[in-house]
């Protein structure tokens, strides 16, 4: 596990918002597409990963709706909605913004 | 704007279908694991189970997830709201004694209150049943506040002829009368009354019409409204009803409408019969007995008809002189007039429920407060461990309205109770039966209750927000200045509990005083083996004296003959508390100057053997014989008559001018006899007899005394009297005991209310210092085990405890002696014999109070002296 990082405060959204562009998933996918797509760097803890599920839910970002998984259960999927894409949009920018000074500053000699 | 609305709508949904998002929490949560043991089970080639375990270590507590998620929904106060409930129940059930001695403390007071209250909203606050009903008034003839009468058929003519003020006035008179309809004769009461008597109220008959001016002139067809209850009785329905005919005293009358339904009374006179009033012309300015109400024309005030009403006395003074110019024909709002010195004997349950409530609240704050005390650490804990002020206010908030809304609901219980006790032993005053627990009354409990909630739960919030935590965890809790406090306003509160205990329960002691000596005042005559029995001679075949005079002449020896009769005897008054008539008079040799008004006194009819058979002793002079007929009039007087007006013991032989006709023959005093009570037990035995010799009254009571039980002679009477004439109804006889007892039925109520009161103050002060003492006691345990261990005697302790409590006590007493001085004074107008502020019954019903707080004062002290010091000191 220690070669696993901790998700830094509000990349978590991100990560969720952007798991969901490439479609609906149900929520051990979005985890599951998070580890995928980090190499198992990335481990969103089902705590974190609920809460702010629900939470983008309120915000209007994603919706949620009861369907058939691909392993045939009942699985609750979330999909991304106009409002979600355009935050996805915003934040992306930002965390572009941010990481790219957070890596200029420690390339700094 | 429209996602805001999404989210509105979806957190309303959140609300209602709490459980069900819930379970479809609870449902994603379980694919989760499931998945996830999957995907370990595959990659690491668990078992199933294994890799389930895993799967569920790495989620974590599901109740977590559930929590975020209901944050997220946003309806996190009313989860929060229905915990600090859920919390509050639990810690209430923790502490059963406290939740329990609490709830029932507010659950009786809430229930007297909620009860008396529903007494006060039926009789006083609820409007009479008539439209308007601000604008009807009663018509008194009046010449002091508080002397006043019905009037004549004058006073009533001029009224209705000449009050501008007034859009409709009628009068009424109510009779027992015989009524045959299709059954035999039915003895019941009639109010006989002019059509503007229902036109004033504004009361319609449901079916047929009502009574028409054209009704009112004498010789016209005589016609009567009936009560449906009557209709349904007779003739099995309203409508069968209109148009039968009903002989009401031997009259035939038509009924031309029956009034609605449940109306047995209007304008405070009970009747199942209405048949017209109709009145001949006045011959004299009297007799006075017509009830009358009127209508005032809207915008009218009292003052304003109360001028034109004096105006119309004065004028008929010039027609008809009276001896008295002093009165004068005054309006009262009829709403008073019914309910006479009900609001009194109200106002006065309303203090006792009030302060009685004020002990309870008082007693469960200071419960409260201990509580709060006791679980002060819990609280600074709380605030350390982050809780926000907001929060534990709200805790402690929480818990005082639990409790307060389950006395509530114990009490609107106690309460429907209540008030069907009220009903049958309160005070009786008009409309109380119609009094039900209602909405009014439940809102009523509610808004007490949430006030006692707040009273109660306020000091210990205001102990939380007025403090630091932090210098108070150090400090601990039994030290604290906190709990300093805290005993100080306990203290206050225990003196306030004694403060407000003494008034009621002086209130009490003097109405049980006052009614002790009632009870001992002796009526006059012997109510033993004596009954009364009503007798009513109808006025179609008894209208002409003789009948009636020879109807008693056969009747009375026959009743003398029934073995086991030992004596009877006719009269008009049922005493102690019915008399007839009240008139005026003028001594001849002391007469009252020209135009003031005259003495008055009862004035009653007896018949041949009435001193005899209620066995009123001859005094002075002699009894009445067959010889004194009208054209010499003698009249007896009573003892307390003739020290009244002859304290030289000469009333004997004297002269005076009855009902201020001065061309009638002057009346002769030829007899003092023992004096009887007429006005009730507490009123004055004055009383003036005149024999019936003409003007027989139809209706008389028989008085027999028996030599054994009266039951089986009764029969016999009874028989005897149908011999005589079989179509005369024989009402209920009384037992002249009964009916000595029945007189006392007002005060004997009051008074147990009154008691029953203040044994719940007394009982709640006394627990209030008990539990104050027991509390200190336990506080103090340490100390007290140091003393003892250097040396001081049980007695010692005891005597510091019960020192600490008498003080309050004593202190609370005090001012309760102020306070009950002040307040006992509206009682006087209850009370007999006995001063509001009579000195023994003060120092009795204090030392009572001491007496009761000693012992309460000295279980915990007791309790104190047992304390084992070593055990005492090792403990903390």
């Amino acid at each position: 596990m220690a070669d696993r990082a901790d998700l830094l405060q509000g990349t978590l959204d991100l990560l969720i918002l952007k798991t969901l562009r490439l479609g609906p998933l149900h929520g051990w996918g979005i985890s599951k597409r998070i580890r995928q797509l980090s190499s198992d760097v990335l481990e969103v803890g089902q705590g974190s990963l609920y809460p702010a599920l629900y939470r983008l839910e309120d915000k209007g970002w994603i919706r949620a709706e009861w369907g058939v998984s691909p392993e045939g259960r009942r699985a609750k999927f979330y999909t991304l909605t106009a409002a979600g894409k355009k935050q996805f949009a915003a934040e992306r920018s930002q965390w572009r913004l941010f990481s790219g000074a957070v890596e200029q500053v420690l390339g700094a000699t | 704007m429209r996602q805001w609305l999404n989210r509105v709508a979806r957190r309303a949904r959140a609300l209602v279908h709490g459980s069900a998002l819930d379970r479809d929490v609870d449902a994603e949560m379980r694919l989760h694991v499931e998945l996830e043991a999957e995907e370990i089970a595959r990659t690491q080639g668990l078992t199933p189970e294994e890799a389930r375990r895993q799967a569920l270590v790495a989620f974590g507590g599901v109740e977590r997830y559930k929590e975020a998620h209901r944050d997220a929904r946003g309806v996190r106060w009313i989860g929060e709201l229905a915990q600090d409930v859920r919390y509050a129940v639990r810690g209430l059930l923790h502490a059963p004694a406290f939740s329990l001695s609490a709830v029932v403390v507010l659950a009786l007071g809430i229930g007297a209150s909620t009860a008396v209250f529903s007494a006060v909203d039926a009789v006083l606050l609820t409007h009479l049943p008539y439209p308007h009903d601000e604008r009807l008034v009663r018509i008194y003839e009046q010449n002091s506040p508080t002397n006043r009468w019905t009037l004549s058929v004058a006073d009533f003519q001029a009224i209705e002829a000449r009050a501008h003020s007034l859009s409709a006035v009628g009068a009424a008179q109510q009779r027992d009368v015989a009524v045959s309809a299709r059954h035999g004769p039915e003895q019941m009461r009639a109010g006989y009354a002019t059509s503007g008597f229902f036109r004033a109220l504004g009361v319609q008959p449901t079916l047929g019409r009502s009574i028409e001016p054209r009704d009112d002139r004498p010789g016209a067809p005589r016609v009567a409204l009936v009560s449906q209850a009557f209709a349904v009785r007779t003739f099995g329905g309203a409508t069968s009803a209109v148009g039968q005919s009903i002989l009401v005293d031997g009259v035939a009358h038509a009924i031309v409408g029956v009034l609605p339904r449940g109306v047995s009374e209007l304008a405070g006179m009970h009747a199942d019969v209405w048949p017209v009033l109709q009145l001949e012309p006045p011959r004299f300015r009297g007799p006075f007995g017509l009830f009358v109400v009127g209508r005032m024309v809207e915008g009218m005030t009292l003052a304003a008809t109360q001028r034109e009403l004096a105006a119309i006395s004065v004028a008929l003074l010039k027609t008809w002189p009276m001896p008295d110019h002093t009165a004068r024909l005054t309006p009262h709002l009829l709403r008073e007039a019914i309910l006479g010195n009900a609001g009194h004997t109200l106002g006065l349950l309303v203090a006792a429920v009030g302060l009685v409530l004020l002990i309870a609240v008082a007693n469960v704050a200071s419960l409260m407060l201990v509580r709060a005390t006791g679980r002060w650490r819990e609280v600074v804990l709380r605030t350390v461990l982050g809780a926000t002020r907001g929060r534990l206010v709200r805790l402690l908030v929480t818990e005082s309205v639990v409790l307060a809304v389950a006395g509530a609901v114990a009490g609107i219980a106690i309460g429907a109770f209540g008030l069907e006790v009220l009903k049958v032993t309160g005070p009786n005053m008009p409309r109380l039966d119609g009094a039900h627990l209602d909405a009014r009354a439940v809102a009523f409990a509610v808004v007490v209750a949430l006030l006692a909630g707040i009273i109660v739960g306020a000091y210990p919030v205001a102990l939380l927000l007025g403090r630091d935590a932090a210098p108070a965890l150090r400090e601990g809790d039994r030290t604290a200045s906190a709990g300093r406090r805290t005993h100080a306003i306990r203290g206050a509160f225990v003196v306030a509990e004694f403060a407000l205990a003494l008034p009621v329960l002086a209130g009490a002691a003097l109405l049980l005083n006052s009614f002790v000596r009632l009870q001992r005042v002796d009526p006059g005559f012997d109510p033993t083996r004596l009954v009364a029995v009503h007798v009513a001679l109808p006025s179609g075949r008894y209208r002409a004296d003789s009948t009636i005079s020879t109807y008693w002449a056969r009747a009375l020896p026959l009743v003398r003959a029934v073995p086991g009769v030992v004596d009877a005897g006719i009269g008009e008054a049922l005493p102690p508390a019915d008399w007839w008539n009240t008139d005026n008079f003028d001594l001849i040799d002391r007469p009252v100057s020209p135009g003031s008004a005259q003495p008055t006194s009862p004035w009653m009819k007896v018949g041949r053997g009435y001193f005899a058979a209620l066995g009123i002793p001859l005094v002075a002079g002699r009894l009445f014989t067959p010889v004194d007929t009208g054209a010499q009039p003698v009249v007896a007087v009573s003892r307390a008559w003739a020290e009244h007006y002859y304290p030289d013991g000469t009333a004997i032989g004297r002269k005076l001018i009855e009902g201020g006709c001065t061309t009638c023959p002057p009346v002769t005093v030829v007899a003092v006899v023992g004096d009887v009570k007429y006005q009730g037990l507490s009123g004055s035995a004055d009383a003036v007899y005149a024999p019936v010799t003409e003007a027989w009254p139809r209706a008389l009571n028989l008085f027999v005394r028996t030599a054994g039980p009266p039951a089986r002679a009764v029969d016999r009477v009874r028989s005897a009297l149908r011999s005589v004439d079989p179509d005369i109804p024989l009402r209920d006889v009384v037992p002249m005991e009964d009916h000595v007892y029945e007189t006392l039925a007002q005060p004997r109520h009051l008074t147990t209310l009154l008691g029953g009161f203040a044994i719940a103050a007394v009982a709640l002060a006394a627990v209030g210092i008990f539990g104050m003492l027991s509390y200190t006691v336990s506080a103090r345990r340490r100390e007290i085990g140091v003393r003892m261990a250097l040396g001081a005697s049980h007695g010692a302790v005891i005597g510091m405890i019960v020192r600490r409590g008498m003080a309050h006590a004593v202190a609370g007493a005090v001012l309760g002696l102020v306070v009950a001085l002040l307040g006992t004074r509206f009682l006087a107008s209850v009370l007999f014999d006995v001063g509001a502020t009579d000195p023994v019954t003060l120092v009795a019903v204090t030392v009572l109070l001491l007496g009761v707080a000693f012992v309460a004062c000295w279980l915990p002290a007791r309790h104190a002296a047992q304390i084992d010091p070593v055990e005492a000191i090792r403990v903390e």
